[in-house]
């Protein structure tokens, strides 16, 4: 994932899909049975790209698609998976649902946020190296905690392991 | 035809309807109102709300009437104990973030969540103790401020807007409890149509910035009426508190309007209420106008016209009614008449999705009741007429100053009109008249339908309804000619001599209206 990067606002902003990015989504065109089914990928795209997804670059995937900004507003703040505002380079997911609290994710989760300095649960560490965020359930409740960071799954994870696990992500 | 009708039996009453006919408008015609949120017979259905939540007998589970269609032999419990506790459980959970702020919603009154919830919700809550979801308000737009605390998320507005306006601008916004009615930052709700979604809304969540804190449901008298900003002739009510109008809403009429009506109608209602008007019938006397009662004035006037001789002129409104404009010029018709209303334009901003509604070019809602009754749309040649001519009578429209100064030349001129007007006192006999919103009286719109409006507000003064003012005076010229004692005997006594007119009474328009016999009318095409 790239910097989240200084706010797109009007006048400065670069268009995603240009060269090779508009390339890679009209070969995912022909994937779908209509480019509005392709919004979700774009969305995708546009958040690999820039780490989040500003009210500017759901305006140009409505272009793209051929849908209007508010229905891909809506798409955005449906899913929880997009982000609406700048994250840090990593993003962290941890699961608290009822399975792992019960196993102490509270406690990972504290531990995350000290170690982190993120502090508080959404907040982008001064560093911009970590965001943290509270999920539902990960689907690993025999290998509570889970925590997700970016794209990889780490299970059992254990205030003490927090350390030592996030040396990897700078 | 018997075989595309199917019947079904709903809470005890068998009705047949046709095959593909949703469950909420087959209970419609047994005279059950199945409660619903997001259902609009005029918006395609999503069955969101869970509102409708019927029992259909040998369904494993209850059914939403607005997207179960009927099928032959269905048998439908509405009211039945599962139902019944499905729709108080989706009113509980309707109510776990509502604000419950009806002392100071506008919607108080003719909310459907207040009805619904007192009509089979809970008497009282089970989340006292839970903080609720609060979000700011928002402008959407020139005339929609949206309070998202009170929003059901029905999305009836994001549907008006995506597919019948065509103009996309709202969404849902987030997810589960956290949803709202969301508007791109950009975007601003100013579509010509974008009044409806406030009448659209069931709740007080999208409420209109003109009507907002002006009245209390209940305090309104609602009159059946015409719309007169355009030939579309759009059914409307004029909604009137303490004779002030202060609202202008849609009246359904599946065959002009549907359930909606555009901004440009909905916000034309100052004029109404207009506190300038002319009181008393006034006559010339010397070089000023002197203040008399009706029976001096009609008398002058029909004395005026007795041994009718040379040129008459009427200078008209299309605003008037048919009875107003048919009886003005039944009683110049000795005359050499040359009769003509103004037809005032402005752009035509028509409703996506719905063929044949617009708001018209032409912002006069009778000029094809005008043209069967004998007018004519030639303007300037009228005035040059009236330059010349013996008598100019002037119905309900308001002369330029450079107009009338070339009008006063002719021998007699007589004003009908609504608002006082210094000019006036250059005419020789000015008899105030009532506005559409004071009489009965009908419209003939582009189409060739006939529609009638209703009286919603007294008139001021002595004011009287134009057709009144010229059949009395027509009477007083020819002893024993018949003078009509209502709107709706003018409009007969109109259809006996005009053939177009012919048959059409109150009571065959209706509250919908219908065609005249010859759809001679505008002659434009939809």
């Amino acid at each position: 994932m790239s910097t989240a990067g200084a706010s797109a606002s009007e006048t400065s902003y670069q268009p995603v899909f240009t060269g090779e990015t508009m390339a890679a989504l009209e070969t995912l065109f022909e994937r779908y049975p209509t480019k509005q089914a392709c919004m979700l990928p774009a969305l995708w795209m546009v958040q690999e790209a820039r780490g989040w997804i500003s009210e500017r670059a759901m305006a140009e995937v409505a272009e793209v698609i051929g849908v209007t900004p508010a229905y891909v507003k809506g798409v955005v703040t449906f899913y929880t998976m997009y982000h609406t505002h700048p994250v840090g380079r990593n993003v962290i997911q941890v699961c608290t649902t009822t399975p792992c609290s019960l196993c102490g994710a509270e406690a990972v989760l504290r531990t995350i946020l000290q170690e982190t300095g993120c502090e508080e649960l959404g907040r982008t560490s001064t560093d911009g190296r970590f965001t943290v965020q509270e999920v539902e359930c990960l689907g690993a409740c025999g290998f509570a905690t889970p925590i997700l960071v970016n794209d990889d799954f780490i299970e059992s994870v254990t205030p003490e392991r927090v350390a030592g696990l996030l040396e990897g992500y700078k | 035809m018997s075989d595309a009708l199917v019947t079904v039996t709903i809470d005890g009453i068998e009705v047949q309807v046709p095959r593909g006919t949703p469950l909420i408008e087959a209970a419609k015609q047994a005279g059950i109102l199945v409660p619903h949120y997001c259902y609009h017979p005029s918006l395609p259905a999503p069955a969101v709300c869970r509102m409708c939540l019927v029992e259909v007998e040998k369904a494993p589970k209850l059914l939403p009437a607005c997207v179960t269609t009927v099928t032959d032999g269905q048998v439908v419990h509405v009211n039945s104990d599962a139902a019944l506790k499905a729709r108080e459980s989706v009113l509980e959970f309707l109510l776990i973030n509502h604000p419950l702020d009806c002392p100071i919603c506008d919607q108080a009154g003719e909310c459907e969540l207040q009805d619904y919830v007192f009509q089979e919700g809970r008497a009282a809550t089970r989340y006292a103790d839970y903080a609720k979801r609060f979000n700011p308000v928002e402008d959407f737009g020139p005339d929609v401020l949206y309070i998202p605390n009170r929003c059901i998320l029905c999305t009836r507005c994001v549907r008006f807007m995506e597919a019948v306006a065509e103009d996309p601008v709202l969404n849902v916004s987030e997810r589960g409890d956290r949803s709202y009615i969301g508007i791109f930052p950009d975007a601003v709700l100013d579509h010509e149509w974008a009044g409806n979604v406030v009448d659209l809304c069931p709740v007080g969540s999208l409420v209109s910035k003109d009507f907002l804190h002006k009245a209390r449901a209940w305090d309104l008298d609602r009159t059946a009426s015409i719309c007169p900003g355009c030939s579309q002739g759009c059914n409307m009510t004029i909604d009137t508190r303490d004779n002030v109008v202060v609202r202008l809403r849609p009246r359904p009429n599946m065959d002009v309007n549907r359930h909606f009506m555009c901004d440009t109608g909905r916000q034309d209602y100052r004029w109404m209420n207009r506190g300038d008007r002319i009181e008393a019938p006034l006559i010339r006397a010397g070089d000023k106008l002197q203040a008399v009662d009706w029976a001096s004035a009609l008398d002058r006037l029909a004395d005026t016209l007795r041994g009718a001789d040379g040129k008459a002129v009427i200078l008209a409104s299309a605003r008037a009614s048919t009875e107003s404009l048919g009886m003005t010029h039944r009683l110049l018709d000795g005359f050499e008449l040359t009769a003509a209303v103004r037809v005032p334009t402005g752009h035509e901003a028509p409703l996506a999705s719905i063929p044949n509604l617009a708001l018209r070019e032409e912002r006069t809602p009778n000029v094809a009741g005008a043209e069967l009754t004998g007018y004519t749309r030639a303007w300037d040649e009228a005035l040059d007429q009236a330059v010349s001519a013996q008598v100019v009578v002037v119905l309900d429209e308001e002369l330029a100053p450079d107009e009338f100064d070339r009008v006063r030349t002719a021998g007699t001129v007589v004003v009908l009109g609504t608002v006082d007007h210094p000019a006036y006192q250059a005419a020789d006999i000015v008899l105030p008249i009532a506005t559409m919103a004071e009489e009965h009286g009908s419209y003939v719109n582009r189409d060739g339908r006939a529609q009638v409006y209703r009286q919603a507000k007294a008139s001021p003064g002595m004011a009287r309804p134009a057709w009144w003012v010229a059949a009395e005076a027509a009477g007083r010229l020819a002893e024993g000619r018949a003078v009509p004692a209502t709107a709706g005997d003018a409009i007969v006594m109109l259809g006996q001599s005009i053939p177009a007119l012919a048959g059409l009474t109150y009571q065959s328009m209706g509250f919908t209206g219908r065609p005249v016999a010859s759809a001679a009318a505008s002659g434009v095409e939809s």
